[in-house]
């Protein structure tokens, strides 16, 4: 079975990839500044209860053997405590030293898989918008080189890529939510709160997607078999939606296992515009409070979609082009 | 009167249009076809006969323009007809098969199913399960093999020859009343070519079509065709019937065409004399077995045997050619013998050194003695290297000395392969392909070799550069007593040039023998089919209802137990399937991989009865 030997292959390699990405984002938290136990137990805390606590949690232990145990804990689905963020999900400021919801530290892969559902509205509700203005427009201008059709994919691209993401974002979210009215655009109570943002995130992805099917579409259209199935007797519309776009669709594959990235940088940006309580923004406020272990945890957790998804896309190339099977 | 001719072309003329730029590229064609008649179009590159072909089919777009001129099919100009109109009978009742069969089907779909989905196009009222019954039928009459297996497979998994008749099934399964064959041999070997030319013959028995038979080939043209015409700087120059135009050929194109036509057998036919110089190349038991990763399964590999135990020696001063269709070897062997890989068994020794056993830095300094020249001399050639830097390169590594020195010789190697001064510091970008190939030869000149290995070096060329290299060859031998190994499938050029020929198939020689016994006395069957399907005006000994074989050679990763050949013999005995034949010897010092070769060694040569 193909399948079955090209899913271990994958797996393993994601595996890899996923140690490294542990281990580079691990030594790095270590070695900036700031320490960790003083994080938790508040500022103010006397210099014992510090030690304490440092001890407690095997900070002074030689990084390898930190590395070591967090590995341990990895395996065993358990990503750790982070290091500010009680149960209750209130956030607690950093400086007091007696707090009495400290004790009970909530766990990363909880905050995570909370967060997680509404990140993949997102980005599923932006990666649609995206495909339905891409689409017409990269296809349209594919078919015809030159015309104005082309031009119009060509000045729509440059025009979305020339707008910055959190520029869309207010702007969106004065037009639309202030003087219109019609959607809301800040927090999250359902979904209507998905669509502002997943279509400035739309907007950002679009231009990529609409030159690649340019390119792709205007290549797939020089090739014999495209040039040739009229005097075969195709019609155009089979030519076109059969063949042409079934080519042209693996370049576009392969350009969203890499777009995924500008996705989630996207994404950080766009919830914190938009106050969604997604992955993004527990990002940023986990990267601005130094929740180490959080950090970690979300880095982990998104190299890890990254690999998963990459395996799709190409399991999915290999199913419409069966001799990408190597 | 004209209502009896099916298709009729009046003053058709072609132009390319580049903004206020008009070339023309056809001009005034007419003729006529009768239903069931065969005509044939033979013209060189770019003298416009696939734009006629296209231009039959209303099938040109930009930057062709129909300038002038009708293409009457059925009482309607197909030129007239809108699109609508033209899809009604285009791909139904026309049908068009192009040179590149690889290329003229979506390679991410099985080709039963775009087969099916074209004819299903053409006729909606048609079942899905009746026109799949419909292409398994036709899939059958062309001879492939297992249609109902090969039905689900794709472009990339069939061989040139199976896909062109791919493309005969996709033009043939509407049941065309008239067909365009555009140079449908062109990209085949010999032998392939000869059985499509069989079956075109077949088709045209069986359903009557009317067939347009463009090719560049006049021997294949003759073949097949009622009528031809000759095509010349987008000009019919003349129009008559096979005979006519070989024996009383009236304009000098058709006559210079007949003179170029490289003559392999009868009596005028130059004979080359084997020579017996020292051994440069001595080659023994070479083999080399490529293990590739069975599709479908995780860890397991199929072991392609590419070359099975091959000797032989090469003499110095002489041209050795080593034949057969693709697959059989040949390129592997080739990269053998320039070192570019190793063998897993046997030895090659160069001027007595056993190439194996060699340091690097010796390795380094033997390979400036030989040289391999390739047959795309376009990626051959770095873009963005002057010509004189390409030249000079090989001279860097084996440290040709100073730089006048290098460049004194870099400009002499230019004068001697016929290069112009000037071109020493131009890009390629601009060189035809023949002046490529003069740099190619330039750049191993240099270097003083005495062996050079030719693999496929001039196919990519036409007729009269590859004439001139041939002297270019003939002269350097004359003057540096070089060596040449010439790996072709161009049975024409090597009968030209050759002093002994050895035959391949699957990774072995199964014949081994000098110029003029091979062509006129070969002893190995498969040397008979190979010459059976060599097109060519000449009266040919080896008719190719006798001796031209079915079917494709078996896959190098299965091989046939005993004789390798034996699964497409039509003389094999008991004794094949449990032996595999050595290489005997039979006439003089012609060698045979066959049984039946000893024999039959002192029957006398076919030329003599």
């Amino acid at each position: 079975m193909f399948i079955l030997g090209f899913l271990t292959r994958r797996i393993l390699q994601g595996f890899i990839v996923l140690f490294l990405v542990t281990f580079a984002i691990f030594t790095l938290l270590r070695v900036v500044p700031g320490d960790p136990a003083r994080l938790i137990v508040g500022g103010m805390a006397p210099d014992n209860v510090v030690a304490q606590k440092a001890e407690e949690l095997g900070l002074n232990d030689p990084i390898p053997v930190q590395f070591i145990t967090y590995l341990g804990q990895l395996v065993q689905g358990d990503m750790g405590n982070s290091f500010l963020r009680p149960k209750s999900g209130a956030i607690v400021g950093a400086s007091e030293y007696d707090d009495p919801t400290r004790g009970n530290r909530a766990q990363v892969l909880d905050l995570i898989l909370e967060r997680l559902p509404l990140t993949l509205q997102l980005a599923g509700v932006s990666i649609v918008f995206c495909l339905l203005i891409a689409f017409p427009l990269g296809v349209a201008g594919g078919l015809r080189p030159g015309s104005w059709m082309d031009r119009l994919a060509f000045f729509a691209g440059s025009l979305f890529v020339s707008m910055p993401n959190f520029w869309l974002g207010i702007v969106l979210a004065m037009l639309i939510s202030v003087k219109m009215g019609l959607l809301p655009s800040i927090g999250y109570k359902g979904f209507s709160y998905t669509i502002l943002p997943a279509f400035v995130l739309a907007i950002e992805l679009a231009p990529f997607v609409i030159r690649t099917l340019t390119v792709s579409i205007a290549q797939v259209m020089q090739e014999e078999f495209i040039t040739i199935a009229p005097i075969r007797g195709l019609t155009p519309f089979r030519i076109v939606f059969a063949h042409a776009i079934r080519n042209a669709s693996i370049p576009l594959l392969n350009l969203f296992g890499i777009q995924l990235g500008t996705l989630l940088g996207g994404v950080l940006v766009v919830e914190y515009i938009f106050d969604y309580p997604g992955l993004g923004l527990l990002t940023i406020n986990s990267v601005l409070q130094r929740d180490f272990p959080l950090i970690q945890g979300i880095a982990i957790f998104i190299s890890g979609i990254f690999v998963f998804i990459n395996i799709i896309v190409d399991l999915a190339a290999t199913a419409i082009d069966p001799r990408l099977e190597y | 009167m004209t209502d009896k001719k099916l298709l009729r072309v009046d003053g058709l003329s072609v132009d390319v249009v580049k903004g206020t730029m008009v070339t023309p590229v056809l001009s005034d064609i007419s003729f006529s076809l009768n239903t069931g008649h065969v005509l044939g179009v033979i013209g060189e590159a770019g003298s416009g006969k696939t734009v006629l072909s296209r231009a039959l089919v209303n099938g040109l777009g930009p930057p062709l323009e129909i300038s002038s001129g009708q293409v009457i099919y059925k009482g309607r100009n197909i030129l007239d007809l809108s699109q609508r109109e033209l899809r009604l009978i285009r791909g139904k009742e026309i049908g068009y098969i192009g040179a590149n069969p690889m290329g003229s089907l979506d390679p991410t779909m099985a080709i039963g199913e775009q087969i099916v989905e074209k004819l299903r196009s053409v006729r909606p009222d048609m079942s899905a399960v009746a026109a799949k019954e419909r292409v398994l039928d036709v899939l059958a009459s062309v001879h492939i093999p297992s249609p109902e297996a090969r039905f689900h497979e794709f472009p990339f998994q069939f061989s040139g020859g199976m896909m062109q008749r791919v493309m005969i099934v996709d033009a043939l399964v509407t049941d065309p009343t008239f067909l365009v064959a555009d140079n449908i041999t062109q990209a085949l070997d010999v032998t392939v070519a000869a059985q499509i030319i069989r079956l075109i013959e077949e088709l045209r028995l069986k359903f009557n079509t009317a067939i347009v038979f463009v090719s560049s080939s006049l021997p294949v043209v003759s073949s097949l065709a009622d009528e031809i015409l000759v095509l010349h700087e987008g000009k019919i120059v003349e129009h008559s019937t096979p005979h006519e135009l070989i024996n009383q050929p009236r304009h000098d194109y058709t006559k210079s065409l007949l003179a170029r036509l490289p003559r392999i057998w009868g009596d005028d036919v130059k004979q080359l004399a084997e020579n017996n110089g020292d051994v440069v190349l001595s080659v023994r038991d070479v083999a080399k077995t490529y293990v590739v990763r069975k599709r479908g399964t995780f860890n397991d590999h199929n072991y392609v045997q590419a070359v099975r135990g091959v000797s032989f020696d090469i003499h110095e001063g002489e041209n050795f050619g080593i034949v057969g269709e693709s697959g059989c070897g040949k390129s592997t062997l080739t990269r053998l013998l320039a070192w570019l890989e190793t063998p897993d068994a046997g030895t090659i020794r160069f001027q007595g050194f056993d190439l194996a056993e060699l340091t690097k830095a010796e390795l380094v300094t033997m390979r400036s003695s030989f040289q391999l020249l390739l047959q795309d001399p376009y990626n051959a050639l770095p873009s963005r290297m002057p010509v004189g830097r390409i030249i000079a390169e090989s001279l860097y590594i084996h440290d040709g000395g100073s730089k006048e020195e290098i460049r004194r010789k870099v400009l002499s190697a230019m004068e001697e392969v016929g290069l112009p001064k000037d071109l020493e510091n131009s890009l390629t970008v601009g060189l035809s392909a023949g002046q490529r190939q003069r740099v190619c030869i330039a750049r191993a000149l240099v270097l003083e070799p005495k062996l050079l290995i030719l693999d496929e070096t001039l196919s990519a060329l036409d007729q009269v550069e590859q004439a001139q290299l041939l002297e270019l060859f003939a002269l350097l031998q004359e003057k540096y007593r070089f060596t040449y190994v010439f790996i072709s499938h161009d049975m024409a050029m090597v009968r030209k040039v050759c002093n002994r020929i050895a035959v391949m198939y699957l990774g072995k020689i199964v014949e081994l023998a000098g110029n003029s016994i091979l062509f006129e006395n070969p002893q190995h069957p498969y040397s008979k089919a190979l010459l059976s399907a060599v097109p060519t005006l000449d009266d040919h000994p080896f008719q190719a209802e006798e001796y031209l074989l079915d079917g494709e050679p078996p896959s190098p990763v299965d091989i046939p137990q005993g004789c390798t050949f034996m699964t497409r013999c039509p003389a094999r005995m008991k004794i094949c399937g449990s032996r595999e034949p050595d290489l005997n010897i039979t006439v003089g010092r012609a060698q045979s991989a066959c049984f039946r070769a000893t024999e039959m060694g002192d029957e006398v040569p076919h030329q003599l009865k």
